[in-house]
């Protein structure tokens, strides 16, 4: 600030735009600056005509460029595609498969524990009468099963004759 | 002949875009060109610049709210690209300027008094050697016979700033003469 109003209070600047020239051009060469300003300005033949057509045909290239770099992005490397989402997409895939397996894993344990359990619980229910009933049961039926079979083999004996009968006996005796 | 502002808000109002802005670069393309022709001097370089410049005027012509001037708009975006293009220019080495201004060191040579001559190059010279900042308020407030405060707001600074500037800068010129 203390700067700034330095050189507000000059008597050389700040004052108005001729008054600020005039003292640039009392300590440097009028002529030198503006022999310089015109060796600076300076500009090829036709530039001005031209620059404007350049200048828009430049900005329709990069508008179409920008358009094909978009387009060009959406085919070239989709969005799941790109490294991070890459990743993402196999620690998911991996979480799916181990948590499944995990737990099928528990559920199939589960339930053989559970018809085990259910297995003792049945046999330990079961009274000694039932059971000897279920064998009672199983040994009458046996024996109606034997029985039946021994009448079909004697109906079948009934029906051959001598000679077969003997051939029967020989060859049980081998 | 339509003002800036007609021209811009026609143009933001889609209503043949390009026709106005057309007319927009038609009416200040010259002065933007010698702005930044001054600070560069190669012409290939002011053209690529110039360039740049428009095409983010193109860019950023919508959202142009016009709380300033639109030439100080323009001005300070042209201002930007030159300074980010010499500051390239250095880092990658090279200084364009240097062999432009012994091109015109022999031009002048072939067709001033020597006694012009020493003081055209010096004042050549001097000026090619001032701060970007002070080089551009001398050539705006001299040649362009802008305000300080348009200028103020063109470099990024404060009306007294740009004061200082104007005069450090004719002060260092004037003390590199004095030395030939």
């Amino acid at each position: 600030m203390e700067k700034d109003t330095e050189f507000n209070n000059q008597e050389s600047i700040g004052n108005s735009l001729e008054q600020d020239r005039a003292w640039a051009e009392s300590l440097l060469n009028k002529q030198s600056l503006s022999q310089f300003n015109a060796s600076k300005i300076d500009a090829p033949l036709n530039y001005f005509e031209s620059f404007p057509d350049q200048l828009m045909s430049r900005i329709a290239n990069e508008r179409s460029e920008k358009l094909e770099k978009k387009n060009a992005k959406i085919f070239v490397l989709p969005s799941f595609m790109q490294p991070i989402n890459r990743w993402a997409i196999a620690a998911a895939f991996i979480i799916v498969v181990g948590g499944s397996f995990i737990f099928l894993n528990n559920s199939v344990s589960k339930k053989t524990q559970a018809s085990i359990v259910t297995n003792n619980i049945s046999l330990q229910d079961i009274s000694i009468e039932e059971i000897e009933t279920y064998v009672d049961t199983n040994e009458w039926l046996a024996e109606i099963d034997v029985q039946a079979q021994m009448q079909k083999e004697n109906a079948r004996l009934s029906t051959l004759d001598k000679k077969q009968i003997e051939e029967i006996k020989k060859t049980i005796t081998k | 002949m339509a003002s800036d502002q007609e021209l811009i808000i026609q143009f933001q109002a889609s209503t043949n875009r390009e026709a106005n802005f057309t007319a927009l670069l038609k009416k200040h393309q010259q002065k933007v060109y010698y702005q930044i022709k001054r600070m560069v001097t190669d012409h290939a370089d002011a053209d690529d610049i110039a360039q740049l410049v428009w095409i983010k005027i193109w860019d950023k012509l919508d959202g142009f709210k016009m709380e300033s001037e639109f030439t100080t708009w323009l001005f300070r975006i042209a201002y930007n690209e030159t300074l980010n293009y010499i500051q390239k220019q250095k880092k990658q080495g090279t200084n364009p300027s240097n062999s432009d201004l012994l091109d015109y060191e022999n031009a002048t040579a072939s067709t001033d008094s020597p006694k012009s001559t020493e003081i055209q190059i010096g004042l050549d010279r001097a000026i090619s050697q001032l701060p970007e900042k002070q080089k551009v308020v001398f050539m705006l407030r001299y040649y362009e016979g802008f305000d300080y405060e348009k200028i103020a707001s063109i470099v990024g600074t404060t009306i007294g700033g740009a004061k200082a500037n104007y005069h450090q800068a004719v002060k260092k010129v004037e003390g590199f003469i004095k030395q030939l």
